[in-house]
């Protein structure tokens, strides 16, 4: 391991707890940094060399937060702490505990609404008996499939995932103008559920890649789908991440309205 | 006017009910309700509502208990009180006898204390086995494991991907960190002053 790395290594442990931030010798960690500057060769060493920069900044900001810490009415000094806890007994410490200890209070309650929903269910639930039915299972002959073959068959779709994703953004763009933004179940919602799900799983991707933004009002619990006149894809690296919402039963609310 | 009066007040009751039936009552996998979720039910004036159900709690030794995702804020913007969490907890605290009832054993309460003293002064973040080197000075080493484990489950610790050990949402809801510090310190004074 290089000098480097070591120091790295060193930075780091402040960042897990497992040495104080004053612990580090800001002065002895840059000097390490700068004897090797003038020996960087690749990429890599310029890499490493970025790496213990960041790591001794975050030492830093760990050691300022140690300093505000210091500075609240909850600092103490850690060992007398460690002292005081070593000298008290078991009992002595549980009293402690208890004259700062306020639990929460829950409840758990059965309602008549909740017995009758669950009442209504068990009667749609389909019998063990029918749902786990042993399938039917045929020994097949394995073959070879051309690519174009599988496709003709619906195993690969017709284009390439990006040109899927590109003409779902034009259809987006299409229907509301450049920039435009759609209430996230007008967009995805479709006559089928199948295809609502299809939609959904699209926009995924779409948000994720650049091509489309989402936002969520947290107020109204909805999503809307923003168009993006120019969008940044990079399939590489997902911006946002968006889960697939797509409940059977809000389609079929949406699909009655 | 008096009628209008009246309904105001009908309105106002219900919206306390409503705050009763959100707070006491488990919606999530998780305990308490967000600052949002309570102005989606309550209305603009969800706070003013907490304010009245905290002091119709009183009596009942209970009371609303307010906690921000950054333990720091001291002035919190609407914002964050939107972000909060909000449970109800005891006003007052529990004798080792009502602990007991509840299903604590002295240990299990004195090694918790320990746990949260020792990540607090540790600056909120200390690695598991420096935890457990501390709780086996006293407790037997198969114990601390389950402790520490149990502690976790329950949410008043949490551990990340690299065995760091933090205080999680249910220390922060639950244990006034303030308090519990000081009277560790302050014991330690006293024990020392005596001998």
């Amino acid at each position: 391991m290089s000098e480097l790395e070591s120091v790295i290594g060193l930075c780091r442990m402040v960042q897990s707890g497992k040495i104080e931030p004053f612990d580090i010798d800001f002065d002895y960690v840059m000097s390490v940094i700068q004897k090797h500057y003038p020996d960087i060769k690749n990429p890599r060493d310029f890499c490493m060399d970025a790496e213990a920069l960041k790591e001794l900044s975050l030492v830093l900001e760990r050691q300022n937060q140690w300093i505000e810490h210091k500075s609240t009415t909850l600092y103490k000094d850690p060992f007398m702490l460690s002292q005081s806890l070593m000298a008290l007994d078991i009992g002595a410490i549980a009293d402690i505990f208890l004259r700062s200890w306020h639990p929460l209070v829950e409840m758990e309650q059965m309602s008549a609404a909740t017995l009758a929903a669950s009442l209504s269910y068990w009667g749609d639930l389909v019998p063990f008996a029918e749902r786990w039915q042993d399938s039917e299972v045929e020994e097949r002959e394995t073959g070879i499939a051309t690519r174009d073959e599988a496709r003709q068959l619906g195993y690969l779709p017709e284009e390439g995932f990006t040109d899927i994703i590109e003409a779902f953004w034009r259809e987006l763009g299409e229907r509301v103008g450049p920039g435009g933004s759609i209430e996230y179940w007008d967009w995805i919602g479709a006559d089928t559920y199948e295809q609502t799900v299809y939609r959904a799983y699209l926009t995924v991707f779409m948000v994720g890649y650049g091509y489309a933004n989402a936002t969520w009002n947290r107020m109204m619990d909805e999503y809307t789908i923003i168009h993006k006149e120019t969008p940044e894809p990079n399939p590489e690296e997902a911006k946002i991440s968006l889960s697939v919402l797509v409940d059977y039963e809000e389609w079929k609310l949406w699909r009655n309205e | 006017m008096a009628q209008r009066m009246s309904k105001a007040q009908q309105q106002y009751q219900r919206k306390l009910k409503d705050a009763v039936h959100l707070l006491f009552f488990t919606h999530h996998k998780l305990p308490g309700v967000r600052g949002w979720e309570l102005r989606k039910e309550l209305g603009s004036d969800w706070q003013n509502v907490l304010e009245v159900l905290d002091k119709q709690l009183q009596p009942l030794d209970l009371q609303v208990t307010q906690v921000l995702d950054d333990p720091d804020i001291i002035d919190p913007t609407n914002a964050q009180l939107q972000d909060a969490r909000y449970y109800i907890t005891m006003r007052g605290t529990v004798t080792q006898k009502t602990a007991k009832t509840i299903g604590w054993r002295i240990d299990d309460i004195a090694g918790l204390a320990v746990s949260v003293a020792y990540i607090i002064s540790k600056q909120g973040k200390s690695p598991r086995q420096d935890v457990e080197r501390v709780l086996e000075e006293k407790l037997p080493g198969w114990r601390v494991k389950i402790n520490i484990d149990r502690y976790i489950n329950q949410g008043y610790l949490g551990e990340d991907e690299q065995g760091i050990l933090f205080l999680d949402w249910r220390s922060r809801a639950e244990i006034d960190s303030k308090k519990l510090v000081d009277l560790v310190v302050s014991y330690g004074k006293r024990e020392q002053e005596s001998a």
